[in-house]
């Protein structure tokens, strides 16, 4: 049945369903797990980095999945790198010309709804493929402090206090984040959690700093303040993090 | 009476050893009447990089909000601050795209180059035709007058607190000649490790 | 050349026949463009295409002059510009035209220098035929009707006359369209406007001579201050029964610091 209504983006099945964006979705579940939590002083953003081949050259890559928007906004990518460097650009693009318009940063969610309105566009007009990434933006603005979105193909998008995208394992992923986060978790607290999550949807053995990519962003004064953790800042923190033993089931 | 001068101003850049300086007066004027006297037309693009734009204000501050949309896309893009030769090709192409309806700004780049901190100073006319020297540039309502102490006071090689009372001293001593631009000054240094700001107190008629 | 005749200005004297001879010491006399009308033949040239910028004459200033119970007071900036450039920052801009006579300096330094000149010339004349000082009326008609006679050749004035006559302080107001005016404030140039505000809100008839010197060096101050074709030093001078006096000569830029007590640079604050 299927094959009569997936060719192209613009037509639904008779099932009321948009085969290429289903199609997209399950693109992003081959990549790593990227994991997004909000917490009261600060947001963490965390990624499985799945491309760590031995000959690849990263010494001019400081973030594989993560992108600075703005000074405010971050996004953390899962699906077609690719395809997310389209999206970033005009991202990048639209803050700018914000604060070129207005003299002040663009609030985090009008920046998100822009973005998915592109995003939108590729599910209805016709000869074109969606993007095949999901996004979860990490920012702060004046109206709403600290913020995070998660976006899809299709073009939806929703406010989270914690949430993940791609990932083999996503169910697992949201069901640890659903009973360890509590309202007014700290950003310790969170990066602690992020890191457990991760734990129990990868390899135990992948949990190190060759495999993880960890960021934050909190308020030092009246800045806001974005940081990616260093691959030495990293296994230290894995170091120290108590980790619960493995189970089996 | 020139467009260039509606607002009048003045900027001078100038070099030292291992350092740069930029200054320019604090006047803001329509014509012959003087709307503020706090309006400093030097602007920082980074640590590293300051421009000052003369001319029409409402087109210098147009121009400086598209430098620093074209900074922040480069900065994103490219994980550094641009150059001040960087930024001087910028602005020298953002004028010449508007050749024939030019912005009536007349800007001075100043700053450090290079890993090795070269000074660096260039400036331009309001279509983008750069020039580049290496003792000092002026622009602004009187320029006669700034080029006089200037070439008079200037000298090679000099250090951070000389620079600031050279340029200070042709700063002040040429705005005593020019009725739009003046009601104090505001003089910024660069060094690889530091950046010095002062506001000189002037005449405030 | 045409020779401009005043004797249609002048009251007819016993001297008349004598002077004769020696007209053209009596009364000034110009080299005129060959054509009707100066004015006209000035704005014509300078209007053509390939003509040069036209002629750039000094131009800023703030001046004023009031009557208060202690006589008059007459303040005034001394900035000349050329555009915008400043040519002099220490110009006399009262014009002291006889003991007893101010005459103030706006437009045309030139214009307003040698006429107001000339009306001393003759008010000295008037003073040694009539045996008693001009009043400040008659010498202010005298500027007013030398200048109308110029009208359209592109004079530019505007000036205050004062003086303290049998009738008491008397103020005038005089410019090149002829108007005269008499009055009790008057302030004249670019700066006027900023020099009235001042003037007109801090003004009381009943002031000590003190007060009325400082109300006038203030007005002068705010006006230099936003109007960047006025500056340089203020003087200050007082019409009194016996003539003038010379009060003041303040530059602005220690009136400023002394106003609103900025510390010398390079000195410590505390």
């Amino acid at each position: 049945m299927a094959r009569r209504y997936d060719q192209r983006t613009t037509i639904f099945s008779p099932e009321g369903r948009v085969y290429q964006v289903e199609y997209a979705m399950t693109a992003i579940r081959h990549a790593g797990a990227t994991v997004g939590i909000l917490a009261k002083d600060g947001i963490v953003l965390a990624a499985e980095k799945k491309t760590t081949a031995k000959l690849l050259d990263q010494s001019t890559t400081i973030s594989e999945k993560m992108f600075k928007i703005d000074e405010h906004v971050v996004c953390a990518v899962a699906g077609i790198t690719s395809d997310a460097n389209i999206l970033i650009n005009y991202a990048r693009l639209s803050s700018q010309r914000y604060y070129y318009q207005y003299q002040e940063p663009m609030p985090v969610e009008q920046l998100v709804s822009q973005i998915c309105d592109t995003k939108q566009g590729y599910t209805q007009y016709g000869g074109l493929r969606p993007f095949g990434v999901s996004f979860l933006y990490a920012g702060w603005d004046r109206h709403y402090g600290f913020q995070l979105y998660q976006s899809d193909p299709s073009g939806n998008f929703a406010g989270w206090k914690a949430t993940s995208i791609g990932g083999e394992n996503s169910p697992v992923a949201q069901s640890v984040l659903r009973s360890n986060y509590k309202p007014d978790i700290s950003l310790k607290e969170a990066l602690t959690l992020a890191l457990k999550v991760l734990t129990k949807t990868m390899d135990r053995s992948n949990i190190n700093s060759d495999k993880l990519e960890f960021s934050y962003f909190t308020r030092i004064g009246d800045k806001i303040v974005y940081h990616i953790l260093t691959a030495e800042e990293l296994d230290s923190f894995i170091k120290e993090t108590d980790l619960e033993p493995e189970t089996d089931d | 009476m020139s467009i260039m001068a509606y607002n009048g101003g003045a900027c001078i850049v100038m070099t030292g050893k291992n350092c740069v300086a930029i200054a320019s007066d604090l006047r803001f004027g329509i014509q012959q009447q003087t709307i503020s006297n706090d309006y400093p037309k030097v602007y920082r693009v980074n640590d590293k990089c300051f421009i000052g734009i003369s001319g029409l204000v409402t087109d210098a501050q147009t121009l400086h909000q598209k430098i620093v949309f074209r900074h922040n896309l480069y900065k994103l893009r490219e994980e550094r601050d641009m150059s001040p030769k960087v930024v001087t090709n910028l602005i020298a192409n953002m004028l010449y795209e508007k050749r024939f309806g030019p912005y009536f700004t007349e800007p001075l780049i100043c700053g450090l180059e290079g890993p090795d901190n070269t000074p660096y100073i260039s400036g331009m006319d309001l279509i983008g035709a750069q020039v580049q020297t290496d003792d000092f540039l002026v622009v602004g309502t009187m320029t006669p007058a700034m080029y006089g102490v200037c070439e008079t006071l200037y000298k090679k090689d000099m250090n951070e607190d000389e620079l600031f009372e050279t340029i200070s001293q042709c700063m002040l001593a040429s705005l005593e000649r020019d009725a739009l631009s003046g009601w104090g000054a505001v003089v910024n240094i660069i060094t690889p490790t530091k950046l010095i700001t002062k506001k000189l107190i002037g005449r405030q008629d | 050349m045409i020779n401009i005749d005043f004797d249609s200005l002048e009251q007819p004297t016993l001297f008349d026949s004598l002077a004769s001879d020696v007209k053209y010491l009596d009364k000034p006399h110009f080299d005129l463009p060959p054509n009707s009308n100066p004015g006209d033949f000035l704005r014509e040239t300078f209007a053509h295409p390939n003509a040069p910028k036209p002629l750039e004459f000094a131009h800023g200033t703030t001046t004023l002059a009031f009557v208060y119970s202690g006589g008059i007071v007459v303040a005034v900036d001394s900035k000349s510009t050329q555009g915008p450039y400043v040519a002099s920052r220490s110009v006399k801009k009262v014009i002291e035209i006889t003991p007893t006579l101010l005459g103030t300096m706006a437009g045309g330094a030139a214009d307003c220098s040698f006429w107001e000149r000339e009306l001393g010339r003759r008010c000295r004349l008037y003073e040694l035929r009539n045996k008693e000082l001009i009043s400040v009326a008659a010498a202010s008609k005298i500027l007013a009707n030398i200048v109308y006679s110029y009208k359209g050749y592109g004079l530019s004035m505007g000036t205050m006359i004062t003086g303290w006559d049998k009738t008491g302080p008397q103020l005038y107001y005089v410019d090149n369209d002829g108007t005269r005016l008499h009055g009790q404030r008057f302030s004249c140039g670019s700066g006027s406007t900023y020099a009235y505000g001042v003037l007109d809100s801090g003004f009381k008839w009943e002031m000590n001579d003190e007060e009325a010197y400082e109300l006038g060096r203030r007005a002068v101050y705010h006006a230099t201050h936003r109007d960047s074709y006025s500056g340089g030093a203020i003087n200050v001078y007082h019409v009194q029964r016996n003539g003038w006096k010379k009060i003041s000569s303040d530059d602005c830029f220690e009136l400023y610091k002394k106003y609103y007590n900025i510390a010398p640079i390079n000195k410590p604050t505390n």
